[in-house]
């Protein structure tokens, strides 16, 4: 069983690996720049096509726990690119994949389009997971949390001082940049 | 992270390599039957079309030749069986499921701050890729120059990323970038396929480095390629217990070349292939400057509470054969 176990878990985790070029956003500008920003649950994931079949995207409907910047009810519809009909998946490399129960903090912009997106594909998602001893939630925050007080400091790997901070420490972040004027 | 790697090489010493066998690199996958398949063209040479419109900056035509160029460097690879065939400019966008594999500029600004991007479509019972498009982002300038020009992104390095993937390949995190008042840099990279772009006017991501070769090499290399590299495996733990999602960087002290791989299962286990033979130090670091879900879909179980760490000894890599169980003990931050 315990082979078992263990050959299930390599299976599920060994691969599906991610890929684009991206500009990097500076924690301080996703917040400005973001006009929802809200922590809450996936409650539904699925694909559809768009542009008369041309091609697939995925519609992620979260229940928001609360909003830290707009407004959008008490249900928030986003589109990634991707996903699965049929016997069909495309791959949009590059862009987060999220499934039922997931628990998140989002930075989205939905200015002009009829369903909001994820700023910066990947880098407006952050996962928030529970701590097995300490129970608390815990977010792995931007590498960068956008000091303006350095000319040019190299970005460590391993520095000691990077590690997954609980959410609410993420939160008052979020609100601290916010309560400044979002830059 | 050089400099640490040859002043830990000074001190080491040598482990004998076993066995056989080149495995894993970070690779593009998908599920297929409730297994894990890497994404692999079956067929070569790799047809491609290119959407036929210019941009401020880059025709069409000039468009094409920069991307046949940037084939043509994976192309080249030694010891690699890749191929490419230009089939002709289409008047298709990137990004459609039209079953032919589609180049060009799009405009998204759903997808903003994202220069370029890859996408698959895949048989979800055979588990063949269908097509496979690049998209570039047309809201970015853009230019072919030869030395590329100030304030536009350099196409052909963005191209030859975005191949790597069209191939099969992920993201490497063999790179270096340093935090400026409101933003962040490379400074370095040691890989294409490192996924952060250098700023606009830099042309330094042209070719190809000993990373993206090993990775390219390990998908499509042919006999040769197997039998004259070596590759590493063990483990990455923390108290006892595999680290999902480690960095494990291979540097060889005699050729100063990196390569980089991940620990990608629960047990922490990770194989780096592609290796010249001879020394190489081995280190585990945290991937925790980087933005995770760029690297994998499990972004929420990889460990970045971790100090970076070497492995005690130096590797032996075989010629044509595996330096097992390398395990690196590394400690919470």
């Amino acid at each position: 069983m315990r082979r078992f176990v263990a050959f299930f878990v390599f299976a599920l985790l060994s691969a599906p690996v991610r890929a684009t070029v991206l500009v990097p956003i500076e924690f301080r500008e996703l917040v400005a720049v973001s006009p929802i920003i809200l922590h809450g649950h996936v409650v539904d994931v699925r694909s559809d096509w768009i542009d008369g079949r041309r091609a697939i995207e995925t519609i992620v409907t979260v229940e928001p726990a609360e909003y830290f910047k707009g407004d959008l009810g008490d249900r928030v519809t986003f589109k990634v690119p991707g996903g699965e009909l049929g016997r069909y998946r495309t791959i949009f490399v590059g862009a987060p994949v999220f499934a039922q129960g997931d628990e998140v903090v989002l930075f989205l912009d939905g200015t002009g389009a009829a369903q909001p997106h994820v700023v910066g594909l990947s880098q407006g998602v952050f996962r928030v997971v529970p701590d097995r001893r300490s129970g608390l939630s815990l977010v792995i925050p931007p590498a960068v949390m956008g000091r303006t007080d350095v000319d040019a400091e190299p970005v460590v790997r391993g520095d000691i001082a990077r590690k997954p901070v609980p959410l609410d420490t993420f939160r008052q972040a979020i609100r601290q940049v916010i309560a400044e004027g979002g830059r | 992270m050089r400099r640490a790697l040859v002043a830990i090489a000074l001190c080491a010493a040598a482990l004998l390599a076993l066995a056989s066998s080149a495995d894993a690199y970070l690779k593009l996958g998908t599920r297929v039957n409730g297994r894990i398949i890497g994404l692999k063209w079956a067929q070569l040479p790799i047809r491609y079309f290119v959407t036929n419109r210019d941009v401020p900056g880059v025709s069409a035509a000039q468009l094409q030749q920069t991307v046949a160029a940037a084939f043509s460097t994976w192309d080249s690879a030694p010891d690699v069986a890749l191929s490419s065939q230009f089939a002709g400019f289409t008047e298709a966008p990137p990004l459609g499921n039209d079953n032919a594999s589609v180049i060009g500029f799009l405009s998204r600004p759903d997808l903003d701050r994202v220069l370029g991007s890859t996408s698959f479509t895949v048989d979800t019972v055979s588990g063949d890729v269908i097509e496979s498009d690049i998209f570039f982002n047309a809201s970015f300038p853009w230019s072919v120059a030869d030395a590329g020009e100030g304030g536009r992104y350099d196409l052909q390095s963005i191209a030859l990323h975005e191949i790597g993937h069209l191939h099969g390949l992920g993201h490497s995190a063999l790179g270096e970038t340093e935090l400026r008042a409101g933003g962040r840099r490379v400074l370095a990279a040691e890989s294409i396929m490192f996924p952060i772009s250098f700023s606009p006017g830099s042309t330094n991501a042209r070719t190809l480095r000993a990373d993206d070769i090993a990775g390219s090499g390990d998908i499509y290399g042919t006999s040769a390629f197997r039998t004259s590299q070596g590759s590493i495996s063990g483990r990455v733990t923390k108290n006892g217990a595999g680290v999902l999602g480690a960095h494990i960087v291979a540097f060889s002290p005699a050729s100063g070349k990196m390569v980089g791989g991940f620990t990608l299962s629960d047990d922490g286990s990770f194989v780096i292939a592609g290796l010249d033979p001879g020394p190489q130090v081995v280190r585990a670091e945290p991937l925790d400057d980087a933005d995770i879900e760029s690297f994998f879909e499990f972004a929420a179980s990889v460990d970045v509470d971790f100090k970076p760490a070497f492995y005690n000894r130096v590797v032996v890599v075989p010629r044509g054969g595996t330096a097992q169980n390398v395990e690196i003990k590394v400690s919470a931050k």
